[in-house]
């Protein structure tokens, strides 16, 4: 009897020992956005936004002006560090009209983990393009917006979407 | 003596533009539900120099549906609601939203108007008159552009819905272009371009996509403050042949963006 009292209370004894949190698993694998950034794109689409009229449920909010101009004429090229940071960006327009006013310099982000803005330098000019979402990254897709206020309120917006070279 | 008569005719009118006031709205623009500061400097009007300065307000100014401010008062006795504040020398402000001051709804509110007054009405300002409501609610017509505000970089586009046309001719026209000229700060034509060939998108819907400096070659470092664009083409007349018939031309200011 005294066997069984002794043996039921190792039992409990090596559950309690044995509990331990999980560990879970990601469930996706970690994407590094600013080192998917770094390559050569071409721009695919342009999609131009009153971003004015969405605000008060207009019903024209969009357009597609991506074939008014030869837009796929513009390569987006950024390149990255020994490490993998960002360093030189270059924008060669072709014939297409500039989405920024600058073509060359260094470009950064806000957040190396979740990054918002891709800030374009070169000197004193600074140009500021923003991310619209990072699932493409993946598929050699790369999506990012220009945005253009007036008094601290969004008016109207160009989202282009790059394919990867 | 010609060139006397020059200058009197220059300082003439450079007084007289002076003496009209100068007026500045933050934001540039607004809808009827935005608060706005009205800045309004003096210099050069029967006020300049006063401590004491009311607003006397009107909405829709020559487009029907008008209203005096609710804290106009009295002509001869404004109301102390109606008192601008002094920011400076002759420079006033006041705050507003336009339903509130007017006590109208937003698709009711088009335009105001104002002027500057004592209290008792003895002196005024010039009018100044009309600044626009941007519009609250989506009102169809024959003429549109997208997007509603832009600047002169920016990719715009010019609509003509031929359903929508009152003029008889406008209704029945086809071949349609596109005249477009472009106008700097100053004023003056910066660049035009006329019967550029319009998309028909469908039996009633014509457009024209186009950037500035893609339609016309503008000089160095301009900058475009507004644009004209006006559909035009053709009709057929009582024997059959081609009559040129165009619509209205329609101005649009390019908006600053910061």
């Amino acid at each position: 009897m005294k066997n069984i009292k002794y043996l039921l209370m190792a039992t409990c004894a090596l559950s309690i020992w044995s509990c331990k949190p999980e560990k879970f698993e990601p469930i996706t694998t970690d994407v590094n956005v600013v080192k998917q950034m770094q390559g050569t794109w071409t721009l695919s689409s342009v999609i131009q936004v009153d971003e004015d009229a969405k605000t008060k449920g207009f019903p024209y909010k969009q357009l597609d002006v991506t074939n008014v101009y030869p837009y796929k004429d513009l390569v987006l090229s950024f390149q990255g560090d020994a490490q993998g940071n960002p360093s030189t960006f270059s924008i060669t327009s072709g014939n297409a009209p500039r989405i920024t006013e600058l073509t060359s310099g260094n470009w950064s982000v806000d957040n190396g983990q979740a990054p918002t803005n891709i800030i374009l330098k070169n000197g004193t000019t600074q140009s500021l393009l923003t991310f619209s979402s990072y699932t493409g990254l993946k598929s050699g897709k790369l999506n990012i917006k220009k945005v253009k206020m007036s008094n601290g309120k969004v008016i109207l917006s160009y989202q282009y979407e790059f394919t990867k070279k | 003596m010609k060139k006397i008569l020059l200058t009197i005719i220059l300082g003439v009118s450079a007084v007289f533009a002076f003496a009209q006031g100068k007026v500045t709205l933050s934001p540039a623009s607004f809808t009827a539900e935005d608060e706005v500061t009205i800045t309004l400097d003096v210099t050069g009007t029967p006020l300049a120099g006063l401590d004491d300065i009311y607003i006397w307000a009107f909405s829709n100014d020559g487009v029907g549906g008008g209203k005096d401010a609710l804290t106009n008062g009295q002509w001869t006795s404004s109301s102390n609601d109606a008192k601008m504040l002094k920011a400076g020398p002759n420079l006033f402000t006041f705050k507003f939203t336009g339903t509130a001051l007017f006590g109208q709804s937003p698709s009711e509110l088009i335009n105001f108007g104002f002027l500057g007054k004592t209290k008792d009405g003895g002196k005024q300002t010039p009018d100044y008159k009309p600044f626009k409501f941007d519009p609250l609610v989506f009102v169809p017509s024959q003429f549109r552009v997208f997007p509603a505000k832009m600047d002169g970089t920016d990719m715009t586009t010019v609509y003509f819905q031929q359903n929508l046309a009152t003029d008889v001719n406008l209704m029945r026209m086809y071949n349609v272009k596109v005249n477009l000229t472009f106008y700097d700060e100053a004023g003056n034509v910066a660049g035009s371009k006329m019967g550029i060939v319009a998309v028909r998108e469908s039996d009633v819907l014509y457009s024209l996509s186009f950037i500035p400096d893609r339609v016309v070659t503008l000089p160095t470092g301009v900058k475009l403050t507004k644009f004209t664009y006006q559909f035009a083409g053709s009709v057929k007349d009582a024997n059959g042949a081609d009559v040129a018939t165009s619509g209205p031309v329609n101005e649009v200011n390019y908006t600053v963006f910061n």
